[in-house]
């Protein structure tokens, strides 16, 4: 048979959809950190290469300006301070900025060690080195490639192509050098501490009874949290916020049988008793066992 | 129910909310200006704040259900991980550690690999010597034409004379065939034959084979017409390093292949990791020595023409490298 997703199993979907990892650290409690997304970890890269090369064409430059005749080796002297720059840029940054480029923190990604220890400085040599096989010998051959022969532009070929899909085929998004250094690429995280619903209304003055509270899962009970935190910023918005907590006051109430009269001023104040009553209850089950993840009685797989 | 005490996960969150926020406003103080900015005392509290929230964590994983205080405990630990586990690393303790005995270190470690280089390139250039004595159009077959130039069997014993010898031109032109050097052939073969020793060690011994024949067939010619010696010389004032630095480069690779192919007790990726410590040690060395070898082909090849200095100070320059690899960090073990 059949079955029907419920709204609590495609939220979990969703939060899936986000990828996390986690590390053991020594104090043994797993840390949840999330998996760096594609496209800014792309960002943070064109960004480091875009300052290396500032940093080469200004060292030309200066040089041009003193007199020396340098234009028949510029093409050489840019690709060895190319070298000379970027290898120790990226190692340098990575080790005393605890893992990040410049490009990195501009894009908030971080680089860990995945054994929860740290990074160590054979990691960020490892990973750093193997950018150069994996990034930017294909990127100058494919400047050049013009003046390749077909099967070296064939070998180009694949070659990128490898080094694009591999991070494609782990679910931590590891590259090449990531997998032999041993590190992933994190999001930084950001870190909010709201008020406590729970607390943060002084009197409540509606009661629920035992039974009142049997109907509903933690998964509803973070809804509701996430509808009582929502703030409206324009009138319009404001209003329609109202107009849903009065929907939702009238929904509880016919569901667990709610008797008492709640006037619509009032539709806030009763959802908020209700949130507080409602998680007073599930982490008391919570605490001799009893996990409730949502109102199908349904947990996770 | 509702006028009694708060819940038992915001008693929890009271207890303990002060201890995060002191952990939350420390932790943003290493992330502006890293752990130096911290005091004695102020980095002895952000260890402790720190085991104190991953219990917080593991606890309130268990009994709360406020979401936004399970996301925000969840990062602050997080972030107070990173801010904890940093590398705490100075450029001079990296480079001291690097030049006072890791380097040399994974060198001695790695001596039966670099033995296996060295056998690759003697093999290479017998050979090549071997074949270009039966017939000299061998030579066309190995050398890559842009590397010959105008020597090769056809040229005149004045010219491969006149192209050991060369002083001609200026600083500039030093610094040119210097720049053309560090991007030509040999470093190119470096880096290949290292990146590509994952394969199985295959493609780091044909190509380190492959440049022992390039460099036989040269020395063929140029014995054959009595400039063995003078051969010898020019080739050792950067050879004996430029060669070494392609040996260790190989070896390197050849760490990770068998690594690959013999990972004894370990799995095949835990295997690779942990040669790829020495590995890429073995080829920060060989990109030293392949800088050392580009000056010294750029401008001490240049300046010195006689081949016995050229001699000596190719292989004294050799011995130092040997010295280091051999003696350096031997009396911290």
């Amino acid at each position: 048979m059949a079955r029907l997703q419920t709204p609590a199993e495609m939220a979990r979907k969703l939060e899936n959809a986000r990828r996390w990892f986690e590390l053991v650290p020594p104090e043994g409690v797993p840390i949840r950190f999330e998996v760096a997304g594609i496209a800014a970890r792309f960002g943070a890269q064109l960004l480091d290469i875009l300052i290396t090369v500032v940093v080469m064409v200004s060292v030309i430059l200066l040089l041009a300006v003193l007199p020396f005749t340098i234009e028949p080796l510029v093409t050489s002297l840019a690709a060895i301070l190319m070298l000379v720059i970027r290898a120790p840029y990226y190692i340098l940054t990575e080790l005393f900025w605890n893992g990040q480029t410049v490009g990195k923190r501009a894009t908030g990604l971080r680089v860990l060690g995945a054994d929860g220890r740290g990074l160590t400085t054979h990691a960020v040599v490892a990973r750093n080195l193997m950018k150069e096989v994996e990034i930017f010998m294909p990127g100058t051959m494919l400047i050049v490639s013009g003046s390749l022969g077909t099967v070296w532009n064939l070998i180009l070929l694949v070659w990128i192509a490898i080094v694009l899909i591999i991070p494609l085929t782990n679910s931590k998004r590891q590259r090449l050098g990531d997998l032999i250094a041993n590190t992933y690429v994190t999001c930084r995280p950001k870190a909010v501490l709201l008020p406590d619903l729970s607390t943060s209304t002084p009197r409540i003055e509606f009661d629920f009874t035992p039974a009142q509270l049997e109907h509903y899962g933690s998964f509803e009970l973070q809804t509701l949290e996430s509808l009582l935190r929502s703030r409206s910023e324009t009138r319009r918005s404001d209003l329609r916020r109202r107009d849903s907590l009065v929907q939702v006051a009238a929904q509880i109430r016919y569901k667990i049988g709610f008797e008492e009269p709640v006037p619509d001023g009032r539709a806030h104040e009763f959802l908020h008793a209700f949130y507080t009553a409602q998680r007073a209850f599930l982490e008391q089950k919570r605490m001799f066992g009893d996990v409730r993840d949502d109102k199908h009685h349904r947990d996770g797989d | 129910m509702s006028d009694s005490q708060p819940i038992r996960s915001s008693r929890f969150r009271a207890e303990r909310e002060a201890d995060w926020r002191a952990l939350e406003a420390l932790v943003e103080r290493v992330e502006s200006g890293g752990a130096g900015r911290l005091d004695f005392e102020e980095s002895r509290a952000l260890a402790a704040l720190y085991r104190k929230a991953t219990t917080s964590l593991s606890v309130a994983r268990d009994i709360s259900l406020d979401k936004s205080l399970l996301i925000y405990l969840e990062s602050l630990v997080a972030r107070a991980f990173l801010a904890v586990y940093a590398p705490q690393e100075s450029l001079s303790g990296v480079m001291g550690r690097f030049f006072g005995g890791s380097a040399s270190a994974a060198v001695r470690r790695s001596g039966w690999a670099i033995l296996m280089a060295f056998a690759a390139l003697f093999l290479g250039g017998w050979v090549a010597a071997l074949l270009f004595a039966q017939d000299p159009a061998w030579f066309y077959t190995f050398v890559p034409t842009g590397l010959a130039g105008e020597r090769g069997p056809g040229a005149s014993t004045e010219t491969l004379r006149a192209g050991l010898f060369d002083t001609e031109g200026n600083l500039l032109a030093q610094l040119g065939a210097f720049a053309a050097f560090l991007f030509s052939h040999n470093t190119r073969v470096a880096l290949f034959s290292f990146a590509l020793g994952v394969f199985a060690c295959v493609p780091s011994l044909l190509l380190t084979l492959y440049n022992g024949l390039i460099l036989g067939a040269f020395w063929a010619l140029y014995a054959d017409r009595g400039l063995g010696m003078e051969l010898f010389g020019w080739l050792s004032i950067h050879g004996v390093t430029e060669l070494s630095a392609l040996a260790l480069a190989a070896a390197g690779g050849f760490r990770l292949g068998l690594a690959v192919l013999f990972p004894g007790g370990l799995s095949r990726k835990d295997s690779l990791r942990a040669s790829s410590k020495d590995a890429v040690k073995l080829a920060l060395v060989a990109a030293l020595m392949l800088f050392v070898a580009g000056l010294l082909e750029g401008f001490a090849r240049q300046l010195i023409t006689d081949t016995t200095l050229r001699i000596v100070m190719g292989w004294g320059i050799g011995l130092l490298w040997l010295g280091w690899f051999m003696l350096a960090g031997r009396r911290a073990r």
